[in-house]
């Protein structure tokens, strides 16, 4: 370890090879940021809230991999056999995501970034609606291909192929809006990833096997129009909930 | 003053971690001493902003870090490095170095000078671009500390920082706290009294959550000195001042 004034050190016309060399090292070791990086950082207008972004572990390339990989085996079922499998699937692989995009339990320096002044609450909050957004758009992508490969297999079914994409968007959507809440909510509350976990796949569990109970069909959770209501209910509880948790004036907790 | 705290207690659950404790701490060296359990860590973790107080008050570099855009200010000129450093292991050391820079909000064009200095002052220059799971537990510590003065903080808070240093990289690290201390508040928590002794120009030992015995580390070792066969135990003065106080405190 070296004296910190020596790096400093330096004025007039001398030069000095100790600042010569840190500026040399400076750029040697330095860190090309990706293009999504840049983008975000101009988007957020923090470098730092773009990195942490980007480092996000359920936004890591092989996570996002196994999520569209669960989703097109769900877009492919759907098409083969016109049960909603996108709709039964999207919501619980979006809380999955949710709940491991940040916390004491997935972050190792979760308790470092605390104590730094990008605001822990505003990286899980930015790094929640990533995660949700590029589920929304990899399930809406997986309905509009298992909807057009499904009016391709049956003749006739092209005029009510939209109302079909919106009503089963409209069916996955929602429920997929709730059950993230309900995970941001759980893991931000307890401050652990497994809760937020437990709490998104416990609570569609609950779904689907209720809207077994109460309609005969496994699909009714996304199918039976009576559910939305639920859904919405939930949705605002849990979005109050994790408002409550991640109320962003009270300095540190 | 960098560090104002006034009558301040920390609870979890029913257990009591922080009970009332009133200091105050401008530039130099404060090494926090005291046994396993006496609340140091709790203290330090309630400096770093990472957790608040359940009651009384706390300022810091002469803000309220109960008010948000104060927080702020105060993590952007703030160095903490917890007890248990938690890294990725994928990193190297500038790229942990680094992201930690610009989540303290420097300015991105000033952060790659920075985290040159900061990992040269802390000796890993021939190791910047290893990756962190290929580094010892003493090197790890290092980085640790890298990623605490990278951003040349006002207040500089270190929990156990020289666990796992090696004599050579202790006495080089405390001619760095020196000199940092001589611009900015430097708290150290440590069960090493030779730290202490060293580096510290003030001492506060804790006991039970409680502040039992502020002063110089002379006035330790002196507090030693009076009380030759009645507690006085230790293999050196100051050691013998740590345990006299601790055993006034326990009666």
């Amino acid at each position: 370890m070296r004296p910190a004034t020596n790096a400093r050190a330096g004025s007039g016309d001398e030069i000095d090879p100790r600042r010569v060399w840190l500026g040399v090292a400076g750029e040697l070791w330095r860190r090309e940021p990706s293009h999504v990086e840049r983008l975000a950082s101009r988007l957020l207008r923090s470098a730092g809230l773009a990195r942490a972004l980007v480092i996000t572990p359920s936004l890591m390339l092989s996570w996002l991999v196994a999520s569209l990989v669960v989703i097109t085996v769900g877009a492919v079922a759907t098409a083969a056999t016109g049960t909603p499998f996108v709709a039964l699937f999207a919501p619980p692989v979006a809380a999955c995501g949710i709940a491991f995009a940040y916390g004491p339990g997935i972050d190792p320096a979760w308790e470092l970034a605390r104590s730094t002044a990008v605001d822990d609450r505003l990286v899980l909050l930015v790094r929640a609606l990533v995660v949700f957004a590029l589920n929304a758009l990899i399930g809406v992508l997986a309905t509009l291909a298992s909807s057009a490969a499904r009016s391709g297999l049956t003749a006739g079914a092209g005029s009510g192929g939209a109302q079909a994409v919106g009503s089963v968007t409209y069916g996955w959507l929602l429920p997929m809006t709730a059950i993230c809440l309900l995970s941001l909510a759980t893991s931000a509350l307890l401050g652990s990833s497994s809760a937020g976990l437990v709490a998104g796949l416990g609570g569609w569990a609950l779904a689907v096997v209720g809207g077994r109970a109460a309609d005969g069909a496994f699909t009714a959770a996304v199918t039976d129009p009576g559910w939305r209501l639920v859904y919405l209910s939930m949705a605002l509880c849990c979005g109050a909930g994790a408002v409550f948790a991640l109320r962003g004036v009270r300095g540190p907790r | 003053m960098n560090v104002d705290i006034k009558d301040v207690t920390r609870k979890f659950g029913s257990a009591q971690a922080v009970a009332g404790v009133s200091w105050v701490a401008g530039a130099g060296v404060h090494g926090l001493l005291g046994p396993n359990g006496a609340g140091k860590t709790t203290l330090l973790r309630m400096m770093a902003t990472v957790i608040g107080p359940t009651s009384g008050t706390l300022r810091l570099l002469d803000r309220d870090p109960g008010a948000h855009p104060q927080c702020r200010e105060i993590r952007r000129r703030l160095g903490y490095l917890p007890q248990n450093l938690g890294y990725y292991p994928g990193f190297t050391i500038a790229e942990f170095v680094e992201y930690f820079a610009l989540l303290k909000d420097m300015p991105p064009n000033r952060v790659p000078a920075a985290v040159a200095s900061a990992i040269e002052q802390v000796g890993l220059g021939d190791k910047a671009r290893a990756k962190l799971r290929t580094l010892s537990g003493g090197m790890l510590r290092r980085v640790g500390i890298a990623q605490a003065i990278v951003n040349d903080p006002h207040l500089l808070l270190l929990d156990e920082p020289t666990a796992g240093l090696d004599p050579e990289q202790r006495v080089a690290f405390r001619t760095m706290l020196r000199e940092i201390g001589e611009r900015a508040t430097v708290v150290i928590s440590t069960h090493l009294v030779e730290d202490v002794a060293a580096a510290c120009s003030e001492v506060v030992l804790m006991n039970a959550g409680r502040l039992v015995f502020r002063g110089t580390p002379r006035d330790l070792v002196a507090r030693g000195a009076s009380v030759v066969g009645d507690g006085g135990s230790g293999d050196s003065p100051l050691e013998r001042g740590y345990a006299a106080v601790l055993a006034e405190a326990r009666r």
